[in-house]
């Protein structure tokens, strides 16, 4: 490999740029005081405490737990929501507009009426999560279900291929990749969405805790859970969505 | 097998076919020919049970081919475009088609085999469509065309795609496997050429609406040049005729 392609494997000009980035951030904390801006060592000692103490699990573990059940639901929904526009066009239509009503409806809009209907309990950020990354999902999917080569249906049709077969070999493949994407951009939003209804009523969570070292004037806490969230969404989309994504679109 | 041809039209907002008849014996090899637009694609298609014939029939054996219907009848299309999945490799894809027919899974991976090395393409069984060329992924839609043992081949101008080099290997190609299978084909085709080349009955088809202009047998005693010298001849008469310029319906 050559220099180039070190440099650009490495992101050593991104390296570089967060190398410039942390100097003024040691410098503007040193002007400013630790209240206002912690110091970069003292977020890297916070996060390695949280790390000991095993809090990082927790909280983190708390978050995704309540992803996992609104955002969950919400790729169920959205597959069901797919298969019924692929079975009638006259549902796709209302499906399409449906989602484009919930696309337009603010988090804040969720997390007051979730508020209201399940008071303060885990349910306000699982609902919250769900409502907002349905749309996001089920949009994809339908797009999916509507960009089936129909020219591959009809040679399944000359064919003679069961209604089945053509499902598992020719709209379950091409629509996918659409669900893959959509689950990688909705992941991303459940995680942004979920912390920000976890400020509401609940004990556990790094939307809590983040709150919550902001009331204790914790300030360089609130960094290093910051830095978590960061950390966990980075990592899933790597590690999860670009492998699976990759291995579903080996044949382009 | 005796394919019969009736009478066959077909009108969209206007009447793109007239009234098409005629009749290919086991083992014929019948180019269908005509000016761009007089709905050779469409007759292939009211002929393989894809869409339905506004007048007229057409009947297998004696069996019409209804479109819509399941008929039982095995015939294979070879499209313009391939219409490979793109996420099966070209074994899978051949295997795909065999699975109404039954039998297992052994089975079918070794017919669709037998198929890939008989089109030429052993060596390449699990490449995906988009790793082989434009001409190889139409030589894998042909072997799963004949995987089903067709009683008839539709083939609808499956090299128009193709650039000049493969497009004369391929019809070498199909006229070998013609004649190593004996399977009775219909090649749809705008290029005089090739259904001079390959063809054994040639259809011309007349300007919109369409009608069989003329049933020219075309075998060994044929002098080719002279008739690509006559087809080229009517194709111009109706050419003309479709934009009005030519001589007055007949």
């Amino acid at each position: 490999m050559t220099w180039r392609d070190w440099t650009a494997r490495l992101h050593l000009p991104t390296l570089a740029v967060a190398l410039v980035i942390l100097a003024g951030w040691a410098a503007l904390s040193w002007r400013y005081g630790a209240f206002v801006l912690p110091s970069p060592l003292s977020v890297l000692y916070g996060l390695g405490d949280i790390l000991r103490s095993g809090e990082i699990w927790r909280h983190t573990g708390a978050s995704l737990a309540r992803i996992a059940v609104g955002f969950g639901g919400a790729v169920v929904a959205a597959v069901l929501l797919g298969l019924l526009g692929f079975v009638s066009r006259l549902a796709r239509g209302v499906v399409a507009d449906g989602l484009a009503v919930l696309n337009s409806t603010s988090v804040f809009v969720w997390i007051v009426i979730s508020i209201i209907w399940f008071g303060l309990s885990n349910w306000a950020p699982i609902f919250t999560t769900f409502m907002i990354t349905l749309p996001v999902v089920a949009s994809n999917i339908v797009e999916g279900v509507a960009s089936v080569d129909r020219r591959l249906i009809e040679m399944g049709d000359v064919y003679r291929l069961s209604g089945w077969r053509k499902f598992r070999a020719i709209v379950v493949p091409s629509t996918l990749p659409y669900l893959v994407a959509g689950m990688k951009v909705g992941f991303g939003l459940a995680l942004k969405v979920s912390v920000v209804a976890e400020i509401f009523g609940v004990t556990s969570g790094i939307g809590y805790i983040m709150n919550y070292s902001r009331e204790i004037l914790a300030t360089q806490m609130v960094f290093v859970w910051a830095l978590v969230m960061i950390l966990v969404m980075t990592a899933t989309d790597k590690l999860v969505f670009d492998t699976v994504s990759r291995r579903l679109t080996r044949w382009r | 097998m005796k394919l019969d041809v009736a009478g066959v039209g077909k009108d969209y907002l206007i009447p793109v076919i007239d009234s098409v008849s005629f009749a290919a014996e086991a083992g014929e090899f019948l180019c269908i020919l005509g000016p761009n637009g007089c709905g050779k694609t469409t007759l292939l298609r009211i002929i393989g049970g894809i869409e339905p014939a506004t007048r007229g029939r057409v009947m297998l054996d004696g069996q019409p081919i209804v479109a819509d219907a399941r008929h039982p009848r095995r015939i294979g299309v070879v499209f313009q475009e391939d219409r490979l999945l793109p996420w099966l490799s070209l074994r899978d894809n051949v295997a795909l088609v065999l699975v109404p027919l039954g039998g297992t899974v052994a089975a079918r991976v070794a017919t669709a085999e037998r198929y890939l090395k008989l089109v030429g393409l052993t060596g390449f069984e699990h490449y995906y469509p988009s790793r082989v060329s434009g001409g190889m992924r139409q030589r894998a839609a042909i072997a799963r065309a004949l995987a089903i043992e067709p009683e008839l081949l539709l083939m609808d101008e499956p090299f128009g795609a193709l650039d000049a080099q493969n497009r004369r290997i391929m019809q070498t190609e199909v006229r070998r496997i013609w004649r190593e299978t004996g399977r009775t084909i219909l090649f749809v085709t705008h290029s005089i050429e090739e259904a001079a080349a390959i063809g054994t009955t040639l259809v011309m088809l007349s300007a919109r609406p369409s009608r069989v202009r003329e049933l020219i047998v075309n075998d060994d005693a044929t002098d080719r040049p002279k008739l690509v010298e006559r087809l080229n001849t009517m194709i111009m008469e109706e050419v003309e005729r479709q934009q009005g310029t030519g001589p007055p319906e007949r």
